[in-house]
């Protein structure tokens, strides 16, 4: 189960601020994802752990350079940025 | 009542891979802002993170350089916090298995202190505050980390500064960072706590947080030692709370404490697979260690003759050690070449920076010439030395400063020449050694020595000296 604190309480370390409309609703989502991870857990067999949906492990990249993005592509999602840096003006 | 220190460290170190941890932009420092990235390490949705191998094999070589157990399968975890440097909102690391674990750094005394863990994770973006504003530079975001977190056994500064710059000395040796303190490259976290003496309960602790400086860490413990020693004394209580240590003003203040408990809420990255390592592939990282500080020190004290704290002063520096090393081939006595080098390479290049790159003018084989000059009794000590200082300036050869005259072994009649002249144009001297001013024959000597331009051995000549004033 889940309560409306938890609820209030994750937003809040995520930085999230709720109107009591927008906390319903993430309360109720919330209840349903909670309760589809309760399905999925039942189905499992406690004594074996699964981590993955397949056997992979071990997926390396070896230590090889290949150029980054240009800056300007970089930045182009908050507008530019500011002197080749991303940007926060002081909250006021 | 007396208060005893309790100290434990975690200590960040970026790790010298090409590349950063999960995606394939250059791991460097000093570019500029943003220019080595690209969608992964600034966290865009729907982008795959892909771990580099390289990271892998530097956390183990760093485990098995401290004497840490290696665990053969992990993995990597979430760590969910919002702040600015970190743009996924989430950090990738490791946390209920990290990939070495109980090690240990002994230090000069033989005092071990415990690793409890060295865990991978990734670094966070810098943050340049002007004004009140902040431009954020994730260059630094996503280059590979290792976290190395000891148990609480360091009970002085002297204590935390000699585990930190060994730590220095080993990861560098094991090349798996430069550990530049200076340039972010090595961050220490202290916790800091104190206890009655002889008590075992631990006291409440203090954190002070990014210390990027040896001696503002022992500065910053002794101020807190001090700070927590006095509220006790006082009947206070401390606070556990996370502290900025003020240069300026040495000491400590209160970084301003988020509002709840932190709560990171840490679960298995989805992303990422996990880690499985066969015994067969730590053989390998273990072979391909260099021989590590701690047995080059054993070996210049048992072979080389070289005294055990002369031994750490030069193996502290890997470049001073393997400069010691190419210029002792061959020589009879070793311990003349660490002379050097402690005596006068280390007081031209003081700083801690400076003997790390060592760079001096003369190579070793040069230095070489020079000792065997001495060990054939070609020159003596004083000419050594003074021709060394000229040869340090120079990056000339001793040749360039001994003339082949001076080489020449100086005669045992041409000595005894030069000896009974000094006595003759002393006679102040003489006469004062005569009536019993031992010292006085040191004014004859020297005036010898010079004579001889440093070819003569100052022993050999006071004897002769003083044979030929009895006989006087
Ligand atoms: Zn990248």
């Amino acid at each position: 189960m889940v309560t409306k604190e938890e609820v209030l309480n994750i937003a809040k370390l995520s930085k999230l601020y709720l109107t009591s409309e927008e906390l319903e609703d993430a309360f109720n989502e919330m209840k349903g994802i909670v309760k589809f991870v309760n399905q999925v857990n039942e189905m499992q067999n406690p004594d074996e752990e699964i981590n993955h949906a397949n056997e992979l492990f071990n997926a390396f990249r070896e230590d090889e350079i290949v150029p980054s993005f240009p800056r300007e592509k970089i930045l182009e999602n908050v507008e530019g940025g500011k002197e080749g840096f991303f940007y926060l003006e002081k909250s006021q | 009542m007396k208060y005893e220190l309790v100290v434990g460290l975690e200590t960040h170190v970026e790790l010298l891979t090409k590349t950063k941890i999960f995606c394939s932009c250059i791991n460097g420092f000093g570019a500029e802002p943003n220019t080595h990235c690209c969608p992964i390490c600034i966290g865009h949705p729907g982008t795959l993170p892909k771990l580099n191998k390289e990271v892998i094999n530097l956390a183990v070589k760093a485990g098995l350089a401290t004497n840490c157990h290696i665990n053969l399968k992990s993995n990597m975890d979430r760590k969910n916090y919002v702040y600015p440097d970190l743009s996924k909102a989430y950090q990738i690391s490791q946390y209920n298995i990290p990939i070495c674990e109980n090690g240990y750094i002994e230090l000069s005394s033989g005092k071990r202190i415990r690793i409890n863990r060295i865990h991978m994770e990734e670094d966070a973006g810098k943050l340049v505050h002007k004004g009140g504003d902040v431009y954020i530079d994730y260059n630094r975001g996503g280059v590979p980390l290792i976290e190395i977190v000891t148990e609480p056994d360091i009970s002085s500064s002297g204590e935390a500064r000699e585990y930190v710059e060994k730590l220095q000395s080993i990861l560098r040796y094991v090349e798996v960072s430069d550990c530049k303190m200076q340039e972010g490259s090595m961050r220490c976290d202290i916790n800091v706590s104190v206890k009655p003496v002889g008590s075992c309960k631990l006291g409440v602790r203090t954190e002070i947080k990014n210390m990027n400086s040896v001696t503002f860490m022992t500065k910053a413990i002794d101020y807190e030692f001090e700070r927590q020693s006095d509220i006790l004394e006082n009947k206070g209580e401390v606070v556990q709370q996370t502290l900025r240590y003020c240069e300026n003003s040495n000491s400590t203040e209160s970084m301003r404490e988020k509002e709840d408990a932190q709560d990171y809420r840490y679960f298995k990255d989805p992303d990422l697979v996990d880690i499985v390592l066969s015994e067969e592939d730590v053989n390998k990282l273990k072979k391909s260690l260099p021989e590590l500080p701690d047995v080059r020190i054993k070996r210049y004290a048992e072979d080389f003759g070289v005294s055990k704290s002369d031994a750490e002063l030069i193996v502290k520096y890997k470049n001073a050690a393997d400069f010691f090393e190419k210029a002792s081939k061959g020589l009879q006595s070793p311990k003349t070449v660490s002379n050097f080098i402690i005596g006068q390479i280390f007081r031209v290049i003081e700083t801690e920076s400076e003997r790390e790159k060592f760079n001096i003018l003369i190579t070793p084989n040069q230095l070489n010439e020079l000792v065997k000059l001495i060990e054939g009794n070609k020159i003596n000590m004083n000419l050594a030395k003074k021709t060394f200082s000229r040869m340090l300036e120079t990056g000339k050869s001793a040749a360039d400063f001994i003339s082949e005259s001076d080489m020449q072994e100086i005669s045992q009649s041409e000595l005894e020449e030069i000896c009974k002249e000094a006595i003759k144009s002393n006679s102040k001297a003489v006469n004062d050694y005569l009536g019993g001013k031992e010292k006085a024959l040191k004014a004859i000597l020297g005036n010898v020595m010079r004579q001889t331009k440093g070819r003569g051995n100052a022993q050999m000549i006071e004897e002769k000296l003083v044979n030929l004033l009895k006989n006087s």
